[in-house]
């Protein structure tokens, strides 16, 4: 019985873990531009900082002495024992050899809203479900090992401008994961005995998968090229001085920002360049990139925007 | 003139003649007794003056408004007056030749009616053969590259091929795909317990269109749960005479095309008045607007700003006042003929359908 229980969990691995994710395919396969490549690094960081915190999460729902011992080193893991030490400081280090500026990334300002709702929704469900359920969510593990292993092999081959330095966050999780994955795994089968019990273990192992594929879809939609839709029609409004985009189904109306932003929407510029070129033009305001990525993915919703090929 | 709100989309229903018998037709169960007044100049005019309003998308719907031979006539006055010309067809009459004609003067979008997934299911609810002029329609429209949207009304029969009707929509290369559950409405009251599904069936519908979103992009799929089962009222269009025109066969302007059978209120027409005046002025469409009509629960509701209490004719057919809450609510205290209708059809084999046009009698 839970033998087949162990199928179904490496089956959803199988199926949906985001090394099947496009972005991820073009990473290993050293297609990424130094761009798309410094965009994940950053927006990765997040979820880096996310990992502590739902462990520590994890640890306050559980009563026994031998699992809070186990897990709490998860917690040193990331943070280590030290300042500068553990997981979180290799990432900077990461963000550093690919040529970020490290206070940026630690400052978690160009964090893209999707990614920040991705990895947020994470720590929600951990928040939300009980402790067999989000320890099946980090089951996830199961997959690191290997992931790792073909990035650090993808990285020395195709992006060797970045430096060795950068690359100790993979290869210690390359045996880190493999250990927290065996004790993860183990936890969930001995404790998942009812049909119903297992059903959610899936069932959240599916969703945790999903929140992984959203983060790659926004760092991979910020890459992206929008320009106005085919279908799409700009046009003054003959009641208002707003303009208004005209699509089959539906009608936009644009503020003086909608405006500007849509107007270096030319197929050519990035979500990012975008959103970059807007910040140039307002340096003092807040939260610029995150307000235009969020109004570009809005629009392209909508469908008032399209990616360019 | 009012303070009336500025309304987006004008609904032109062209004609309601039609070669389909739908057993759940929207049109008045009357509307033998509406004449057509408006020919294309008098459309032009209406279509003009909707600009000035502030509308942008023009239905052009009826009934069957490919049936018009002014049709091409009235396509280009809208284009001409800046408006979005979208076609509603059932896709029955409409040749290829004809369609690309359409094209050049100005139509972009069309939405095809289909019924179900096969001829035979098709024909059942429509009352007539045409599902395979249906197809070739939808796929003329993609072919000469015009917006394709799909519009299939669910009730009890063909809710559980809500997988094959997504699946054909994708076939179709159909950019949006409305999976509309029944009005019950006019016609479709009378065949209420024919056509009211079971809620285990809404619920696995809802289900698989959620799982069909995640599946791919395209079509656009729109499902919204029926108010007959999630026990909120629908914000019916949008609000009473807020965002929508509709004109009727006649002329006569309303605030949605129900409304004409609703007793004792006072629409205007164009061919007598300016459409402006119809919008902001008549007597009927000022009835509801606003929140000044609206009885208890819905004046002291949380959620009067956006349900408008439900749909005003729901509330005179079920209700016998049209500024009841509609018994849709589970806060009506009228709600359980709504409950009763459901357990009712639950409880009951499908009775033969009704058609369109069809005697009460039989």
């Amino acid at each position: 019985m839970s033998g087949a229980f162990e199928r179904r969990l490496r089956t959803v691995l199988a199926e949906r873990y985001h090394d099947r994710h496009p972005f991820n395919l073009r990473m290993h396969a050293g297609t990424l531009t130094p761009t798309e490549l410094r965009t994940w690094v950053r927006n990765r960081y997040y979820y880096q900082t996310r990992i502590p915190i739902k462990d520590g999460i994890i640890l306050a729902k559980a009563e026994a002495p031998e699992f809070r011992r186990a897990w709490v080193r998860r917690i040193h893991d990331h943070d280590g024992e030290h300042a500068g030490e553990g997981g979180l400081a290799q990432w900077l280090a990461l963000a550093e050899a690919v040529g970020l500026d490290r206070g940026e990334v630690e400052s978690l300002r160009l964090v893209l809203p999707g990614v920040r709702d991705a990895c947020d929704d994470y720590v929600r469900l951990v928040t939300s479900s009980g402790l067999l359920e989000s320890v099946a969510a980090s089951l996830t593990e199961m997959s690191a090992a290997t992931i790792m292993a073909e990035r650090i092999a993808a990285f020395e081959r195709h992006y060797p401008w970045v430096s060795e330095q950068g690359l100790r966050y993979f290869r210690s999780r390359t045996i880190l994961a493999r250990r927290d994955a065996e004790g993860g795994l183990r936890f969930v089968l001995e404790n998942a005995r009812t049909a119903a019990e297992q059903d959610r273990c899936v069932r959240v192992l599916e969703r945790k998968c999903e929140i992984l594929w959203r983060l790659l879809d926004a760092v991979e939609a910020a890459s992206a090229r929008p320009r106005l839709a085919s279908a799409a029609n700009l046009r003054s409004d003959a009641v208002s001085d707003a303009d208004l985009v005209v699509l089959p189904e539906r009608a936009v109306r644009l503020n003086s920002a909608g405006r500007e932003i849509l107007g270096l929407c030319d197929g050519a510029q990035s979500c990012e360049q975008i959103a970059a070129a807007l910040r140039a033009r307002h340096p003092e305001a807040e939260g610029v990139e995150s307000d235009v990525h969020a109004f570009l993915g809005h629009m392209l919703r909508l469908g008032v925007l399209e990616a360019a090929p | 003139m009012s303070d009336a709100p500025r309304p987006w989309n004008l609904v032109a229903e062209l004609t309601y003649r039609c070669p389909l018998r739908c057993a759940y037709c929207s049109n008045p169960v009357g509307w033998r007794r509406v004449p057509e007044r408006l020919d294309a100049p008098a459309w032009a005019r209406v279509l003009g003056e909707a600009a000035e309003l502030g509308v942008v998308h023009v239905g052009l719907t009826g009934g069957e408004p490919t049936l018009r031979d002014d049709l091409e006539a009235i396509v280009t006055a809208a284009t001409r007056a800046g408006l979005h010309p979208h076609l509603v067809t059932a896709g029955t009459t409409l040749a290829r030749s004809r369609l690309e004609t359409l094209a050049t003067c100005g139509l972009r979008s069309v939405q095809v009616s289909l019924q179900d997934v096969t001829a035979e299911a098709s024909d059942a609810v429509a009352g007539r053969a045409f599902f395979e002029h249906k197809l070739a329609c939808a796929r003329d429209v993609r072919s000469l590259g015009l917006h394709l949207t799909l519009n299939v009304v669910l009730h009890r029969g063909n809710l559980g091929r809500v997988r094959e009707i997504v699946a054909l929509a994708r076939a179709m290369g159909a950019d949006r795909l409305e999976l509309a559950n029944v009005q019950l409405h006019g016609w479709a009251l009378r065949n209420r317990v024919a056509l009211l599904p079971a809620r285990v069936q809404i619920e696995s519908a809802a289900q698989v269109a959620r799982e069909e979103r995640r599946a791919a992009a395209r079509p656009e799929i729109v499902f919204v749960l029926p108010d007959h089962f999630s026990g909120r009222p629908k914000p019916c269009m949008g609000g009473w005479g807020a965002r929508t025109i509709v004109v009727d066969p006649s002329g006569r302007v309303l605030p949605c095309h129900g409304a004409a059978e609703l007793a004792n209120l006072a629409f205007w027409s164009v061919p007598e008045r300016p459409l402006r005046a119809c919008w902001s002025d008549a007597p009927g469409m000022n009835a509801f607007r606003g929140e000044s009509w609206m009885q208890e629960p819905c004046r002291t509701c949380p959620e009067r700003g956006h349900d408008f209490g439900g749909c005003r004719c729901q509330a005179f057919a079920l209700a016998g006042d049209a500024a009841a809450t509609d018994p849709a609510c589970d806060r009506s205290a009228l709600h359980g003929v709504v409950v009763d209708a459901v357990r009712e059809a639950e409880d009951s084999a499908s009775p033969a359908l009704l058609y369109r046009d069809a005697t009460s009698a039989t």
